[in-house]
């Protein structure tokens, strides 16, 4: 543990860095650049309010602002699971030459795509100002939601990582199961619709479900979220976190000799 | 008492069972995965002085650049140890780790803080570096516009002006056009003769070997066949080679 708050000291500048540059590059090679950021997930958000606000009738209060606090959360562990499964081939020229950590391959790429989510719940913020949603105290649990949030994606993705080395075809197994997850996870629709039993054992049983919903009731309808379960979920995603860094420390020299 | 600036002790390196393996191969064949093991550094020590220069030759699959990556800490001995103490490395390969995507200054930037060097630091010398690569308007292009000249031309400035204390070199002293090879080659030699700077080439060029070596390191098959006078070894190994 010591070794890796060392490291990522150590490399936290070149991580800055290198997200930043990541940002930049994928600005400068498209015509209406930073605007995509904000575009996407707006066109989304339009394409689901569509089909469910407007077709199927959903009647959930502020639909474009709940959809969008749902997007923001999965985007950014949808893109962050995608790339750790590829990170160490996809930086074959850098880890192959130079060592560096590789953890903080993927906290970059977790900086480049928290930004993009930041962009995201700022709309969000519009959006409440818009509709004049109330806002009250509870708005504080959006803090430990986050940390949840990062942390247990972080945990995730140090895993993967590892995996991804040695599996050839673990992308297309993570292809399958993230789209799994994502009908489980309630982005257009409200898990509390579910019948029981399988309604409180998705709300225990996935994270991401449960996160997003928790940062619903928080942001949007000035509710007390399920602390109980965030709390579990914190030490699941801290106890993840911390055997996904071991397992690369004790793995990373062998990563080179396999790509 | 002289000062060592690496120390190698009976070093293996192996590269056993990892090859990466996918589950469609893993569930064809239920016995599980070969575990065949491969000893590309068998058992080899050796140490080099601080300010020395030492050439490494030997035929293709010696490994040679087995060990080099391994002195560059990017391989962890499987036995023995490798003690560079406390002495900055950095390894000089055809084509440093660079990110296609972005342009040449900033790569500059990544791979100096890769390196270990302050933004100020590689900031300070980012002139100098661009200067020396030559590349003019393409500094500011994605690397991926680079044709392998200039490529190579890019990694050899950044490692050649950002010095480390122990520079690795493998194979690069025939990079870019005529006149680059010619300024490259008269920086590595003006780098290489500061007293302090160590210095391991890996090369089948014997002219250079000669020319820039304190002593050369003859390897086969993962061990050490001899080491000592540049003039000897390579005499002897230009008859093994016939």
């Amino acid at each position: 543990m010591n070794r890796f708050i060392k490291d990522t000291k150590k490399y936290w500048k070149y991580t800055i860095y290198a997200a930043k540059s990541q940002l930049k590059t994928e600005v400068a090679n498209s015509y209406l650049n930073w605007i995509w950021w904000i575009l996407e997930p707006f066109c989304f958000m339009l394409i689901y309010a569509f089909v469910f606000g407007f077709i199927f009738k959903h009647k959930e209060l502020y639909y474009n602002a709940y959809i969008f606090v749902g997007l923001a959360i999965w985007d950014f562990f949808n893109r962050c699971i995608k790339s750790s499964v590829r990170m160490v081939k996809r930086n074959k020229a850098i880890v192959s030459k130079v060592y560096l950590p590789k953890h903080t391959l993927i906290i970059s790429d977790m900086m480049v795509n928290g930004f993009k989510m930041l962009i995201c719940l700022a709309i969000v913020v519009g959006m409440l100002i818009f509709y004049r949603v109330p806002v009250d105290l509870h708005i504080i649990y959006v803090i430990p939601i986050l940390i949840t949030t990062i942390l247990f994606t972080f945990g995730c993705c140090c895993i993967l990582l590892h995996l991804g080395v040695f599996i050839e075809d673990m992308s297309n197994v993570i292809n399958i199961v993230l789209r799994f997850v994502f009908y489980l996870t309630g982005i257009f629709y409200n898990i509390r619709s579910f019948p029981e039993p399988y309604r409180s054992l998705i709300l225990k049983g996935n994270p991401l479900a449960l996160l997003i919903t928790d940062l619903r009731d928080c942001v949007l309808y000035q509710t007390k979220p399920d602390v109980l379960w965030l709390c579990i979920w914190l030490g699941i995603s801290l106890l993840l976190s911390m055997f996904g860094i071991w397992n690369i420390y004790k793995n990373e020299n062998t990563y080179v000799k396999v790509i | 008492m002289e000062e060592y600036a690496i120390t190698v002790k009976d070093l293996k390196i192996r590269y056993k069972s990892v090859q990466a393996y996918s589950i469609k191969k893993s569930l064809l064949r239920l016995k599980g995965v070969d575990t065949e093991a491969f000893e590309a550094v068998r058992g080899i020590s050796f140490e080099v002085k601080q300010g020395e220069i030492l050439g490494i030759t030997g035929k293709n699959g010696s490994g040679k650049s087995t060990l080099l990556r391994a002195l560059a800490n990017i391989f962890s001995a499987d036995e023995g140890t490798i003690d560079l103490h406390g002495h900055s490395v950095s390894l000089l390969a055809i084509g440093v780790g660079f990110k296609n995507e972005m342009t040449g200054r900033e790569n500059i930037m990544l791979s100096g803080m890769l390196l270990g060097f302050s933004e100020k630091e590689v900031q300070a010398r980012m002139d100098e570096i661009i200067d020396f690569a030559g590349l003019g308007k393409f500094i500011d292009m994605p690397v991926r516009t680079y044709s392998s000249g200039m490529y190579s031309k890019l990694a050899f400035s950044i490692t050649a002006i950002l010095e480390t204390d122990i520079m690795l070199i493998d194979e690069v002293l025939s990079v870019g056009d005529e006149k680059f090879k010619k300024k490259s080659y008269a920086k590595m030699k003006s780098l290489i003769s500061q007293r302090n700077r160590t210095v391991v080439i890996v090369s089948h060029n014997l002219k250079t070997l000669e020319e820039l070596c304190d002593r050369v390191m003859w390897m086969h098959e993962g061990e050490i066949v001899k080491i000592g006078e540049p003039k000897e070894i390579l005499k002897e190994y230009k008859e093994f080679m016939k």
